[in-house]
C-alpha cells in the first residue's frame, strides 16, 4: 500500500506552478486519495493557464505511476478559486482539449460582480433593444457595464451600439478586448464575422464560442454584465445557466397571449435552474400615432404586467412601440444615451433602475453553498 | 424552498454532507449518489432505460463543483462525472 507520503516525495522532482518551487512546496496540490493502490490528485492552478499547465500535470502523473506499487494514477488540473475544490479537472485529465460534456465548471468570472440576462421566450419581441438599452441605462445610473451578446446566430449587438471594427487583442495575446460604446464594454460575434454572413453551427460548436466570448475577453473591472439571450429555452440558456452563477434574469415579452406563453416557458426554465427573476418588460406596450396622437394597443395591452403579478415576479416596466426606438437602434443609437430626456428613454430609465434596486435587494438571490472535502 | 449552505465530502468520499438553510442536514452515500445518478448515462431517456449499476460499494466522490445556482456535479473515483445533482434531487435522495 502506497502512502501519501512517498506520493509526496516523488512530486519533489516535479515544479509547480510557478516553475521554481516543487509541487509539493507549492502547496498547490490537493484532494490525494489512494485507492486500491490507484492515486488521485489534484494541482491548483490559475484556469487562464490550464494548457501551459499541461506538461506539469503529466509529468506529475508520470512521477507517481513511478513508484512501485501503484497501479495507475489520476492528477487532474483545478481551477484556483474558492468555489471549486477537490479534484475538480478544470482542464480535464484525459481529454486535453476535447470539449467538456457539461461545459466548464460554473466559476464566476474574475472581475465582473454580477451577471444578469435578459431573455425571452419568443423572438422578435424586441429582447436586444431592450438590453442595449438597459445596460446604457444602468451605465447612466453609475454602474460599470457590459454587454455579452449571447445570441451567436443572430448577433445584434454591433448593429445596436453602432460598433463594427474587430476586437483587438490583450497584452497576453489571447484574450479580445471588448468594444466600447456609451460607457459600456461589448463582446459579440458580430464583431468576428462578416455582418450577414451566417454562423452556421451545431451546438457544441454555439457552447464553446460562448464561452470563449465570455471568458477570454478582458472585461477588466465591471458591476454588472448584460447577457443578451438568443430566444428560446435551449443549449445556450442552459449553458449560461450553468457555466457561470447568474444574478437574475429580465424577462422581456410583448402583450399578446402568442408572445405571453413563451414567456412563461422562460419564467419557468430559470426558476428551474433556481435563477432568480428580477422582472418582466412588456415592449411593443402601446402605439401613439404620431400624427393623430391617438394611442392604439397594436398588440394588446397591460399582458405583462398580469402575467408577472400571477407568477409573483415584478414587473419592470413598458416600453412604447415607438418609431424614434427603432429608428435610433438601426442607426446604433440608442435612446437612452442619444435623447435621455425622451419619454422613450425615461421608460428604459425606470426599467434599469428597477433591475438596479432588485440587483441590490438580492432580489431572492442566495448565496452559493460552502463546498469542502475533507480528509 | 430550501437552499444547501454547506455541502461537504467527509469520510475518504464515502460521504456527503449537505446542510440546508432549514435546519435539516442529509447523508448520503457516495454508493447511493452514484447509483442513482441523474446522468443519462444512468437514467437513460425515460423510465424504461434505466440502468441499475452495481458493484459501486467502494466508490468515493473526488471532486465536486458548483454549476450554476441550482445543482453541484460530482466527479467519482471511477470516472463517472456526468451527473448533476440539484439541491431538489438531493433531497429526493434523502427521502
Amino acid at each position: 500500500m502506497v502512502s501519501r507520503d512517498e506520493i509526496m516525495a516523488a512530486l519533489a522532482g516535479v515544479p509547480g506552478p510557478d516553475g521554481r518551487a516543487s509541487l509539493p512546496d507549492s502547496g498547490a496540490v490537493s484532494g490525494v486519495t489512494i485507492r486500491d493502490d490507484k492515486v488521485f490528485a489534484a494541482i491548483a492552478i490559475d484556469p487562464a493557464r490550464a494548457k501551459a499547465m499541461e506538461p506539469m500535470r503529466a509529468e506529475a502523473e508520470a512521477a507517481i505511476r513511478a513508484i512501485p506499487g501503484v497501479k495507475g494514477a489520476v492528477v487532474t488540473l483545478t481551477a484556483e478559486t474558492a468555489r471549486s475544490v477537490g479534484g475538480a479537472p478544470a482542464g480535464h485529465a484525459h481529454g486535453g482539449d476535447a470539449p467538456r460534456r457539461h461545459g466548464r465548471p460554473s466559476e464566476p468570472l474574475p472581475g465582473v460582480k454580477r451577471i444578469i440576462a435578459v431573455a425571452s421566450g419568443k423572438g422578435g419581441v424586441g429582447k436586444s433593444t431592450v438590453a442595449c438599452n438597459l445596460a446604457v441605462g444602468l451605465q447612466k445610473l453609475g454602474l460599470k457595464v457590459g454587454v455579452l451578446d449571447a445570441d451567436l446566430f443572430g448577433p445584434s449587438m454591433p448593429k445596436l451600439f453602432g460598433l463594427n471594427s474587430k476586437p483587438g487583442l490583450a497584452p497576453d495575446g489571447k484574450k479580445l478586448v471588448p468594444l466600447e460604446n456609451y460607457g459600456v464594454k461589448v463582446m459579440s460575434i458580430g464583431f468576428l464575422v462578416e455582418e450577414g454572413a451566417p454562423v452556421v453551427w451545431r451546438g457544441p460548436m454555439v457552447i464553446s464560442a460562448l464561452n470563449q466570448l465570455l471568458r477570454e475577453v478582458v472585461w477588466g473591472e465591471l458591476e454588472v454584465l448584460v447577457v443578451d439571450m438568443p430566444p428560446g429555452t435551449g443549449d445556450t440558456q442552459l449553458s449560461m445557466a450553468q457555466n457561470v452563477p447568474l444574478a437574475g434574469a429580465v424577462i422581456v415579452s410583448t402583450p399578446q397571449d402568442l408572445a405571453l406563453i413563451d414567456a412563461r416557458r422562460g419564467i419557468a426554465m430559470f426558476n428551474q435552474v433556481k435563477v432568480p427573476l428580477l422582472g418582466v418588460v412588456e415592449n411593443m406596450s402601446y402605439f401613439v400615432c404620431p400624427h393623430c396622437g391617438e394611442r392604439t394597443d397594436v398588440f394588446s395591452h397591460g399582458g405583462a404586467r398580469k402575467e408577472a403579478q400571477k407568477l409573483g415576479v415584478p414587473f419592470l416596466g413598458e416600453v412604447p412601440l415607438d418609431i424614434a426606438i427603432r429608428l435610433n437602434s438601426d442607426d446604433g443609437r440608442p435612446v437612452v444615451a442619444t435623447m435621455p430626456e425622451g419619454a422613450q428613454a425615461l421608460a428604459f430609465l425606470a426599467i434599469a433602475r428597477g433591475v438596479a434596486d432588485g440587483l441590490a435587494a438580492g432580489a431572492g438571490a442566495k448565496p452559493a453553498p460552502r463546498i469542502r472535502i475533507l480528509d | 424552498m430550501s437552499w444547501p449552505t454547506d455541502i461537504v465530502a467527509m469520510d475518504k468520499g464515502r460521504t456527503l454532507e449537505v446542510a440546508f438553510d432549514d435546519g435539516k442536514v442529509i447523508r448520503l452515500t457516495a454508493e447511493k449518489l452514484r447509483v442513482e445518478s441523474p446522468s443519462a448515462e444512468v437514467q437513460g431517456h425515460s423510465p424504461n432505460q434505466k440502468r441499475t449499476v452495481v458493484g459501486k460499494e467502494n466508490v468515493a466522490i473526488v471532486g465536486i463543483e458548483p454549476v450554476g445556482n441550482y445543482a453541484i456535479k460530482i466527479v467519482f473515483d471511477d470516472g463517472h462525472d456526468t451527473g448533476l445533482y440539484s439541491w431538489d434531487y438531493l433531497r429526493k435522495l434523502a427521502g
